[in-house]
């Protein structure tokens, strides 16, 4: 049966197949969400990052040995006190709209950032800017509000044109975001709400060898997987981003793709919300970690990574290689439960009228969410305590949980640009610690951290904070992932970039 | 009363009738979709945005009014064409500008499929409708296939076009089409929307329905009184069964119009098409709610015009309708 169907597609096959070839040359790339906004401060979404790389430019880059390299900007000079920057710009550059690069679209761009009408996630980024002034047409000066060690490294953020905008109020509202404009490798050619087309920069300096560039929202990572095992030069998809783990067995032995691990620098967590009494109580929090068998769960549900000690992944700078890590014993969280006062009692532990009966908040987009859960249910069972799962949508799992806290337990993922920044995640006035952690230790370090101009000395008090972090528990730090990305035969000179993937894309190229 | 007037007022009070129904509709599927947790300014905003920010966002996205005076307003724009801004999908960007040229894809895409259903449903009905066993025999199976879920059988028929494909390619040379594989970006290329609108005419019982409805009226036809007494005076009854079958095949239409609106939403997904459907998906996703709203009005609005036309095409055809002021 199977087969006389195969054979009569195979004659309307015929047919079809002579209705024309796919464009040639073009690189192919599913996303599992679609960009929101190609403006570079509302690029908040992975997506939107890697697309935002092909068209814009930033001053420097981050080139493969992790070295600071020019891109918009040629040359530098720190001053003396390291409290300003002088960038020299490189000449000649043109917008994609043929109108030229000047300092004054540099003054722009961090003008707009620090408009207050001007609304974004990363707007911390630009605070350390006290004023930006231009000198001539290819010469801008930064001035800092403190003194920065290796300033250059924080100016990474990609510069929009002066003319794309009527004033630096930008509003996720603008027209650019759909017809933006850049100085980047690739132009958009055809903006779509469900694909993207870019066309080279041929006036590019990396000169990019790839002539275009679709990108496609496929929300199914099946139907990802899919467009890459029937991919060729010239058909299917040239990547797929991430391979999930339960994909990587099929190309392992691929004639036709190649899976290329990279670096995220992202880790997952499991949230503790201190505003439950429960759970303020370290040796609780204490327990169910020593209760996970973090191992277990991310061999059978997540595949390859690192167990985590802290908030540092062992390729951060920051990270503390004296922590131990945290063998996992039921017995052992028995006991602290009980030498806390937490008696079983039905199947739950209590404690006065506290009961370790918990509500454990997952975003429905999360990977393997259902399965994580039903692992670590099971696993604090043996200890007595419960958990409650409720799955939510991703828009309302944020409204839920980092806004109005109602939350116990929750599962997620930190993604960080460049190295670890956790001040906002920790401080007791940080805008991202949604758990409601106090910690005067943690305060004090992080302060001080922040205000050292020393680079060694911060260092030191990264590594000082993961200690601390590690035993005191705000989350309970699972583990970060080998991420792999499948890419097709076809595609020569490839390197990834950490984070921001495309970086060194223009030196990609289609084979024959 | 002549039969023009009598129509024109059975015309005219099943569209005020519509227009009731659309505005009762709207209101439910506005608030609704105003009240559900978590909102477009929750999805933007980041962490920590102090209140006075949020509540200068939520004006800017005109969230700040409570939903039923929101509602208001919105209906009085909408009578003028005007469904509001995207909030997040295409931010800024006008409703219907976003959604018209989708919604008219999905809805060439739902009505061409429903045909193509209709159609063969009605060569079955005439062939198969004496209710014999070779109509046993040959529906048993079709049952089988066609009652599964339509996003089984766009999965299965990805599959088996991908592996068909392949080998074609491989074994004898020829050039790639720019639609393999499925679901690829075909840049314009008509065969995915071929798939789509098998998929649709294929799944979620769609056909078996409509076979099963065509051949109860050929049989109920067959054996009527006035198709005996024609038969017995040794006249062709071929066109006064086809005259009898028009109203319940529209009927028949408008009813599984709101099925297939239904399956497409979820069919355009998988065979990425840019239509209503996968908009109205990713805009639930992302809480853009104008555009949520706009679509589901709009969809509202056809299943409304569609009973409409049927009803208007039955009185049209048979005057006893009209008579009993339907």
């Amino acid at each position: 049966m199977f087969n006389r169907l195969v054979s009569a597609l195979v004659v309307c096959g015929a047919l079809w197949a002579i209705a024309g070839p796919a464009t040639a040359e073009t690189f192919r790339y599913p996303e599992d969400t679609r960009p929101t906004s190609l403006v570079p401060f509302f690029a908040e979404d992975m997506s939107a990052v890697r697309m935002v790389e092909l068209v814009f430019d930033s001053l420097v880059v981050i080139n493969k040995r992790g070295d600071v390299e020019g891109s918009l900007a040629t040359s530098w000079k720190r001053d003396a006190d390291n409290g300003g920057i002088t960038f020299v710009l490189r000449e000649g550059v043109t917008w994609h709209d043929g109108k030229p690069f000047t300092a004054d679209d540099v003054v722009f761009t961090v003008e707009a950032a620090q408009d207050k009408k001007t609304i974004f996630n990363a707007k911390s980024k630009y605070r350390f800017i006290k004023e930006a002034t231009s000198s001539g047409q290819f010469e801008v000066h930064f001035t800092f509000d403190r003194p920065i060690n290796e300033p250059e490294r924080r100016f990474l953020f990609k510069i929009i044109p002066k003319h794309g905008f009527s004033g630096t109020a930008i509003t996720r509202k603008d027209k650019f975001a759909r017809k933006p404009i850049g100085t980047g490798p690739y132009k958009v050619d055809d903006y779509k709400v469900r694909s993207i087309s870019l066309n080279v920069n041929a006036e590019h300096w990396t000169k990019p060898k790839i002539e275009q560039v679709l990108m496609q929202h496929t929300p199914d990572k099946s139907a990802q997987i899919s467009l890459l095992q029937y991919s060729g030069k010239e058909a299917g998809v040239q990547a797929v981003i991430f391979v999930p783990p339960k994909s990587i067995a099929l190309f392992e032995n691929s004639d036709q793709v190649v899976l290329e691990p990279y670096h995220t620098v992202s880790w997952w967590y499991m949230a503790y919300n201190h505003t439950n009494k429960a759970l303020a109580e370290q040796p609780v929090r204490e327990a169910i970690a020593l209760a996970i068998n973090r191992e277990e769960l991310l061999e059978a549900h997540l595949g390859r990574g690192d167990l985590l000690t802290g908030p540092f992944t062992e390729s951060s700078p920051f990270y503390n290689f004296q922590v131990e890590a945290r063998e996992p014993s039921v017995d052992r969280a028995k006991e602290l439960l009980e030498s806390a006062g937490w008696k079983e009692s039905g199947g739950v532990r209590k404690k006065g009228k506290l009961k370790l009966d918990l509500k454990f908040v997952l975003d429905k987009e999360l990977a393997s969410n259902q399965a994580l859960f039903l692992g670590i249910q099971a696993q604090l069972k043996k200890i007595g305590v419960t958990v409650r799962p409720e799955y939510v949508d991703h828009a309302r799992y944020r409204e839920q949980v980092f806004t109005k806290q109602g939350f116990d337990l929750t599962l997620n993922v930190w993604s960080f640009e460049e190295v670890e920044d956790v001040y906002p995640l920790f401080h007791s006035q940080g805008v991202m610690n949604f758990i409601g952690y106090n910690n005067a230790d943690v305060d004090t370090l992080l302060d001080t951290a922040k205000s050292t101009r020393d680079y060694k000395k911060y260092k030191e008090f990264m590594k000082q904070l993961h200690s601390v972090l590690g035993t005191d528990l705000p989350y309970f730090f699972l583990w970060s992932l080998d991420v792999y990305s499948g890419i097709n035969k076809s595609v020569r000179n490839v390197f990834i970039t950490p984070y921001r993937y495309f970086t060194s894309f223009p030196e990609w190229e289609l084979g024959r | 009363m002549n039969r023009a007037v009598r129509l024109l007022l059975a015309a005219s009070r099943r569209i005020a009738g519509g227009l009731l129904l659309l505005v009762g509709a709207s209101f439910v599927i506005y608030i609704t979709i105003r009240s559900a947790p978590g909102d477009a300014i929750d999805a933007i905003s980041p962490m920590g945005t102090p209140p006075e920010v949020k509540q200068q966002l939520l004006a800017d996205f005109g969230l700040d009014r409570d939903p039923v005076t929101g509602y208001f307003a919105w209906l009085l724009r909408s009578a003028a064409g005007d469904f509001g801004d995207s909030l997040v999908i295409a931010s800024g960007e006008s409703v219907m500008t976003l959604v018209w040229p989708a919604f008219e894809l999905t809805l060439m895409l739902s009505g061409l499929a429903l045909l193509g259903a209709l159609l063969i449903a009605l060569a079955g009905g005439l062939v198969l409708g004496q209710g014999s066993v070779r109509s046993q025999v040959f529906t048993a199976p079709f049952y089988v296939i066609t009652t599964a879920p339509s996003f089984v059988v766009a999965i299965i028929l990805s599959h088996l076009v991908n592996i068909t494909v392949q080998r074609f390619v491989e074994q004898a040379g020829y050039v790639t089409p720019s639609w393999y594989p499925i679901p690829i970006e075909s840049g314009g290329s008509l065969m995915p929307y071929v798939f789509a609108a098998v998929t649709l005419i294929g799944g979620d019982g769609l056909l078996v329905d409509l076979f099963n409805t065509v051949r109860a009226e050929v049989v109920s036809l067959r054996e009527s009184q006035f198709i005996q007494a024609i038969r017995a005076k040794g006249a062709r009854t071929g066109s006064h069964i086809a005259r009898n079958l028009v109203v319940p095949l529209v009927s028949a239409y408008a009813s599984r119009l709101p099925i297939v609106l239904g399956g497409v939403v979820i069919v355009e997904y998988i065979f990425t098409l840019e239509g209503a459907g996968y908009l109205l998906l990713e805009a639930s996703r992302e809480r853009d709610f104008p555009v949520v709203v706009g679509i589901s009005v709009l969809f509202t609005a056809t299943i409304i015009v569609s009973g409409l036309i049927a009803d208007l095409v039955r009185a049209i055809i048979d005057p006893r309708e009209v008579a009993r002021g339907g």
